[in-house]
């Protein structure tokens, strides 16, 4: 039974413009556009086409455009002093107006998903207080700490199917290669970044003219790279599939091009921060700006929209790492990494990268909904695989950003006082 | 010239400021020379050292120069204090507020804390050394020596040599001797000299470039073991490769260089004994104009409190 009709929704995809019947029918089967399922959707026709029944509510979304809601395969939602109902109440309420139906939650301090009681935990705060789905990446060792594996059989038998510290990088390779055959064994996925903790020691920005004027230690592209290099070698001896997170570097995204090449089972991800934002932005020690890995250089920059372009960086991804306003006022080196991005991550998708031209809609698409949902394989909880739903976003509502909209209940974003276009409207119905 | 309320860098300074700043020095080495060593400018103020890192030239230095000037001083131990108890800094400077000092002098080993702290407070801030920043109160006192001797600091060719990466004297000197119309080159091991794409500057690696470049003035930094984490020199021939030594010191006087360095020395490491008695070895000068030039700082900044009080 329809009884809403969306008129004139323009295919982000094609440009094309469809008229679509809504259904609340969860098993029926629903029309597909560009291989992509339209989720909700009972009917898909050229616009004009489809007859509308009598007292059926009509939105017109002329000017509008329709696409699949993104999936975000790298997010925190911890805030420190926060209660971890609250903090994922912010960050699934952020999540769904950036335009993200889902994310794969990384482990932190407080969200350890090392043991099942955590991940139950975690999965109890969702299911209560979440708008938007979240799923947990089990933690490589237990505590992140780097040495003791966490127990992968049970956290898998929990539906866990990636693997990852965060951030950390452990630095025993005979640990990772052990942890790798582990991910091979289960069939799980080990997301982690390219990093020689040994390089990077004590740096805090991208070596340069920034960290030179600022007094501080730069971190070497090389150490991601050569992190890179032996994560390749090691998975490919362990037969473990292996996703690389927040790509930083040019070399790094030839390295992961000539990896696929050679048909080696790897995917990659790219932090939005890193296509948009150079060391430069750092500016006078601008804490917002800090980040892991550091933001390098527009050359880089443009290698990796480059890498987006042509699949060898598989997914764009928010990095959202909340942080409490004291935390990222305190000075630089001691101010924690990260940025808050996912109230606007798809306003800023689209007016950094798909308006100047940067990216296509199909290419969005790809990288913040198709790839990184075919990775993380979400499931409902009589595992059927989930699908993403459809979302209008409305290109023409711009606006300067205010730090009392963000949603997710901290400051630290790069956004603030910028003009940003684009408005959510998700879930459709 | 608008009123400045914080010195955390070179590079924040108008080139009027920099030049007002160097003018009082003088005016302010004059009073040494009388019998009563103090003139009333800041009587009544409150200044407080607030250093975090372990420091006896900058901090006697600016504690003299305040004396000089009436104002009363304050000393914050932080070996003793709740810092070690783990208090932020922000908290550190609440709580030192609530005493009301007029002019904060703050050492650091993170770069950019006393930005930080000025940001955060209406004292007067001055940075007297952060992390491998800025230490803005050396570079005038450098700048004073250079004009003192050879009257003019434009037109001067100054090495700076030593561990650049981590030497905030490197970034602070250069800065100002450059707007002062100096040309300044950097020689050193090459991991410890960043790259002039990076700063802007020649970079040397050895002792023939520096000579071939005809400088006026040598400058050694000091090798701060206890900057450095892990081996950066090879074992022990730090004073053959880059130091002056009894060979290099004739070259020197031959050419009448002058010599400088922040202190303290390592005697046998940047500078041979006798280069300490050299004719032209500029490091006591460097100490006596350094309490001018901080008192010229601590006069010329104008602390927010006086307005709100």
């Amino acid at each position: 039974m329809t009884d809403t009709i969306i008129k004139n929704a323009t295919w982000a995809i094609s440009g094309e413009k469809y008229d679509l019947s809504l259904t609340t029918c969860e098993d029926g089967k629903h029309p597909q556009l560009d291989g992509i399922t339209l989720t909700g959707v009972e009917r898909c026709e050229p616009a004009g086409k489809l007859p509308v029944p009598q007292g059926a509510q009509v939105i017109d979304a002329a000017g509008k455009l329709l696409l699949p809601a993104l999936f975000d395969m790298h997010a925190k939602v911890e805030i420190s002093g926060r209660s971890k109902r609250e903090s994922v109440n912010r960050t699934g309420q952020a999540a769904t107006n950036g335009g993200v139906w889902a994310m794969l939650v990384m482990p932190n301090r407080g969200f350890c998903f090392d043991s099942a009681p955590n991940l139950d935990s975690f999965r109890d705060a969702v299911e209560q207080r979440s708008s938007a789905e979240m799923y947990a990446a089990g933690c490589i060792t237990l505590g992140m700490g780097g040495e003791q594996q966490a127990p992968y059989n049970t956290l898998a038998a929990r539906g866990v199917r990636i693997l990852s510290d965060a951030e950390h990088v452990p630095a025993n390779l005979l640990t990772l290669h052990r942890v790798m055959k582990y991910v091979a064994e289960l069939d799980m996925v080990l997301a982690i970044r390219g990093d020689v903790p040994e390089l990077t020691r004590n740096t805090y920005m991208h070596p340069g003219a920034t960290s030179y004027r600022l007094g501080l230690h730069g971190t070497p592209a090389c150490a991601e790279e050569i992190g890179i290099e032996t994560l390749l070698r090691l998975a490919a001896d362990a037969g473990a599939r292996i996703h690389i997170q927040t790509v930083s570097t040019a070399e790094g995204v030839d390295i992961i091009r000539r990896a696929k090449a050679a048909g080696q089972k790897v995917t990659a991800e790219v932090a939005l921060h890193h296509l948009l934002f150079t060391h430069e932005d750092v500016g006078n020690y601008n804490t917002n700006y800090k980040v892991l890995p550091p933001l390098r250089e527009r050359r880089d920059c443009e290698a990796l929209i480059a890498g987006v372009k042509d699949g060898t960086i598989d997914c764009i991804v928010s990095d959202h790492t909340p942080c409490i306003p004291f935390a990222k006022k305190q000075d630089f080196i001691t101010a924690p990494h990260g940025m808050a991005v996912l109230d606007h991550f798809l306003p800023a998708l689209y007016t950094h990268l798909v308006k100047p031209s940067l990216l296509t809609w199909a290419e969005l698409v790809r990288a913040c909904s198709t790839a990184p949902c075919g990775i993380v394989k979400p499931v409902d909880e009589y595992d059927e695989p989930r699908v993403a739903p459809l979302m209008l976003f409305d290109p023409s509502a711009c606006g300067t950003v205010q730090a009392a909209q963000l949603a997710c209940g901290t400051q630290n974003s790069p956004f603030i006082g910028g003009e940003l276009c684009g408005s959510v409207i998700l879930p459709l119905q | 010239m608008k009123p400045r309320k914080d010195l955390i860098t070179i590079g924040s300074l108008s080139d009027e400021e920099i030049n007002t700043i160097l003018d009082s020095a003088t005016a302010m080495k004059d009073i040494f020379t009388k019998s009563v060593k103090k003139v009333p400018a800041l009587k009544g103020k409150s200044v407080l050292t607030l250093f975090y890192e372990p420091s006896t030239r900058t901090r006697s230095s600016f504690e003299v120069a305040a004396h000089r000037l009436s104002a009363d001083v304050t000393t914050f131990t932080v070996g003793t204090s709740s810092v070690v108890k783990g208090e932020s800094v922000h908290d550190t400077i609440d709580t030192l507020m609530s005493m009301k000092m007029d002019y904060i002098i703050v050492r650091h080993k993170n770069s950019g804390i006393p930005d930080v702290i000025a940001r955060h407070c209406k004292a007067a801030v001055i940075n007297a050394g952060d992390g491998a920043h800025a230490h803005p109160s050396q570079a005038f006192l450098d700048a004073f020596t250079i004009r003192e001797k050879y009257g003019t600091v434009a037109g001067k060719r100054v090495v700076i040599i030593g561990d650049i990466l981590h030497s905030r004297v490197a970034r602070s000197t250069s800065t100002i001797l450059q707007r002062l119309g100096a040309q300044v080159a950097y020689m050193g091991p090459g991991p410890l000299v960043p790259l002039q794409a990076h700063t802007g500057i020649p970079r040397f690696t050895n002792w023939d470039e520096v000579f071939d470049w005809k400088p006026d003035v040598i400058y050694l930094l000091r090798v701060q073991n206890e900057r450095i984490d892990t081996p950066f020199f090879p074992a022990g021939d730090y004073h053959q490769a880059f130091g002056v030594t009894e060979e290099r010191l004739k070259i020197i006087d031959d050419l009448d260089l002058g010599i400088m360095h922040p202190g303290p020395v390592n005697r046998g490491v940047e500078l041979c004994d006798a280069a300490m008695e050299y004719r032209n070895c500029l490091v006591c000068n460097q100490v006596e104009n350094g309490i001018a030039a901080r008192m010229s700082i601590l006069y010329h900044l104008t602390p927010q409190t006086q307005n709100n009080d």
